[in-house]
Formats: C-alpha cells, structure tokens, sequence
C-alpha cells in the first residue's frame, strides 16, 4: 500500500511496497530501501495519445515513475505540500503544481475554458481522476475554499492552484477605461466558480 | 540554557558571554542587545583556538583553505548580549554537537557556530578517481568542513530541514542538491545512475545520487536549489 505522509510542510514522504507511483521529475531529495526511479514517457504514463495531446496543448507534465519498496522523499523548491485524497472524482490541478500522483490515478488533459487565456496559464489544464492520494505544491501554505450553490466563489487566476468538485468556471472581467490609461485596480480579471466543490489558492500570486 | 535558539524559521538567537564567542558568515548578524562588538576572524583562528594565527599550524590551515577553496569569510561576536543572526531568507536549522560525532557541511552552509567549536577542512575524494569525478559533478566541492567538539551550530537551507538516520543496515540515498550536512560517521558516495535514456533526454532527472552509509543523521533540505 503505497501511503503518502507529510514530513513538515514542504517534504513528502511517500512508503512503497512494491507498487508505482508517479512524480515530478527530479523532485526526490532523499530515499532509503531500494526504489528505482524511471522516465514515465513523454505522456506521463497517459500513453502514446495522451504524449500527442500534451505536445499539442503546451500542458506539459514531466513525470517519472518510483517503484520498489522503501519511502521516498519528495520536494520542490522548498513550496508547501497539500495531498488530496480522491474517491473516484476528479481534481483539476495545473501541470505546475502538481508533485505526485497515487498509484491507481490517471492524469489527463483537459480543456477548461476561457480563463487561462488571460492568466497567462493555457488554455488547458491537467486532470486526475481515481482512487487514491495526490500531491499538489503551492507557493506558501495552500487554502482550501468551499464552494455552495448558495456560495459561488470568485478568485483570482493567478493565485489559483486546484479545483475538486462538481463546479462551472467562469471568466469575471472588470475592465474599465481605468485599465486602458494605467489606472486599474489590478483585479481585471477573476474566476467565478459556481456549484459545490473546494477550491485550493496560495497566498501568492504567480 | 541553549546558547542558540530559533527566533522564527529563518532566525537564530545566540548568546555572547565572555569566553563564549559565536563565529558567523561575515555580514549575518541582523541585529543585537547588549554590548557586543564583531571583529573579522579568517576561518584558521576561528575555531582553531586563539592565538593560532602566527603559529605554523594556523597558517597552514589558511593554505591549506585557500588551496581547498573552501572558505568563507567569518566574523566573531565577543562581549556579553544576544545577537541575531540570519541570511538571505534562508531557513536556519540548528544542530547540536555533544562532542561524540562531527558535524560536516559545506563552509558557505555554516550561518554561526560556538567559537569553540573545532574547525576544520576535510578532503572528501577518498575513494579515486572515480570519487573525485563524482563531487566534481555534484558541485559539492572536494573539500568541506568539519565541526568538532560540544557545542551549537546554525546551518542555512533552502526549505525546511529533515533529518534521516542513517544506520549500517539502513543506508539511505540523498539527491546532492538537497543535501545540506551529517553528523556522525557517514560516509558519501556518489552512485551514477546513468543510461541511455538520458542521453536521449528522457532521464528521470535523478541521475546523480548520493549514497550515505555508516553510523549517523543526514540534513536534507526541502528544495533542490543549490546554496
């Protein structure tokens, strides 16, 4: 049973017995037992049309895969570490801040929309679905949002991380002539998401 | 009552007594209480013991770093007060020696230390050729430091600092770049876990690894972004 357990905030530590799990290329730090560490292909281990749709859509998701048995240590450039737990829904992360994938998850491309167009991070984003633990990075400790039908929430793109849930995105813009003459609030653009789901932001806006 | 403590993650205190002087990087010190002065200390007489410096020792040590290249520039807080200590934003972990085990890091990691701490340089390339080719292409130098006696030292790290206990049937491998120090009789390898997949650039990114052995606790830091 491959468990993921936090070691601080900023250091996953990951126990294999024999199965594989996926990670972000190069995010190791340390490791004991005997694990191998191997390329998972171009597509992540999404196979020959999941490389193509990534070549395609610029959401590239470098991943290598971990197998053996022992406990692996993970990070990435000292970012706070969330896991997710998944029951067979699906989480929407951006291929930036994802850190590892549990065995028995796939990853995915997804189209999500109008708002990556203006926040600079594509048009598409990387999706995991299945049982099992994944683990995102933000800059700074990551904050979980709810979102209710009663509660739509509105965030900022650039400090969006992830979205679990059954929810609709939508693209707010509140453009005036201020922006046009340099006078702008700097929250042009914003994300809307409407149903029930958790969002997860970071204190920091990329 | 510890002569260093963690103000937040990325600040230590220490206190200054007389005949209790803390060595640090040169420029570390943020701010102080009480009357302290700092006076430049090259790394030969600090730590060395006083006086080394005109001694055929201390100037052989200061060749022998200078040759090493593992030298930073130190400063010594002598007087009576708390000084505070802290660099670039980096995480500050401290460690404390009980006499028994070094401690070993590299000089640039090093924030304070208890003057009375022994200092020394240590050649790491003792396994060949094949050793020397491997710090080469770590970047962790040839040479590094060694900390030896009973008191406290501050390390800086990118991230939060882990420590794993290495023990002869539990050797553990760290990626170079996280690696910040041991304590202990730990030995260092470097194992190259090269194919062909990187040569097509299709490695895992973990080529270089460093493999720890013997009897002690390795310092990893949470970041892959060398010092």
């Amino acid at each position: 049973m491959t468990q993921f357990r936090l070691q601080g905030h900023k250091v996953l530590a990951v126990t294999v017995e024999g199965e594989t799990f996926r990670a972000v290329t190069g995010a190791m730090v340390a490791y004991d037992g005997t694990v191998s560490f191997k390329h998972a292909g171009s597509g992540g281990g999404e196979g020959l049309r999941g490389a193509i749709k990534r070549r395609v859509t610029g959401e590239s998701l470098a991943l290598m895969e971990c197998s053996g048995h022992g406990t692996v240590y993970l990070a990435r450039e000292a970012a706070d570490i969330t896991v997710v737990p998944l029951a067979g829904d699906t989480l929407l992360v951006e291929s930036s801040s994802v850190l590892a994938v549990g065995p028995g998850l796939r990853t995915d491309v997804q189209f999500t929309g109008l708002r990556g167009a203006a926040s600079q991070q594509g048009l598409f984003t990387t999706s995991v679905t299945g049982n099992g633990e994944v683990a995102i990075v933000s800059d700074g400790p990551a904050v979980v949002l709810e979102v209710s039908p009663q509660y739509p929430l509105v965030v900022d793109p650039d400090a969006y991380v992830a979205s679990l849930g059954r929810m609709t995105q939508s693209f707010v813009t509140d453009i005036s002539w201020r922006n046009v003459v340099g006078e702008g609030s700097g929250e042009a653009f914003s994300l809307r998401f409407d149903g029930t789901g958790i969002v997860y932001i970071q204190p920091a806006e990329r | 009552m510890p002569q260093f403590e963690n103000v937040n993650s990325k600040v230590v205190k220490a206190q200054v007594r007389p005949g209790q002087q803390v060595a640090s990087r040169r420029g570390a010190m943020l701010a102080y209480v009480g009357e302290v002065s700092f006076y430049p200390a090259n790394a030969s007489n600090a730590g060395g013991g006083m006086g080394g410096m005109g001694g055929g020792s201390g100037l052989m040590r200061m060749a022998g770093r200078a040759m090493a290249g593992e030298h930073t520039a130190l400063m010594v807080g002598d007087g009576q007060g708390e000084v505070y200590y802290g660099y670039a934003g980096m995480c500050a972990e401290i460690i404390h020696l009980d006499g028994s085990q070094p401690l070993t890091a590299e000089s640039s990691r090093l924030l304070a230390h208890d003057l009375s701490l022994n200092s020394s340089v240590v050649f790491l390339g003792r396994g060949g050729v094949r050793a020397m080719a491997g710090a080469a292409a770590t970047g962790e130098g040839l040479f590094t430091t060694q900390l030896v006696g009973v008191g406290e030292v501050a390390l800086l790290a990118h991230g939060d600092v882990f420590r794993l206990e290495v023990r002869p049937d539990r050797p553990i491998v760290v990626d170079p770049q996280a690696y910040v120090g041991h304590v202990g009789q730990v030995s260092l390898n470097v194992s190259l876990n090269v194919s062909w997949r990187n040569a097509v650039g299709r490695g895992s990114g973990e080529a270089i690894q460093l493999q720890a052995t013997g009897q002690g606790t390795v310092l990893v830091q949470a970041s892959e972004q060398k010092f």
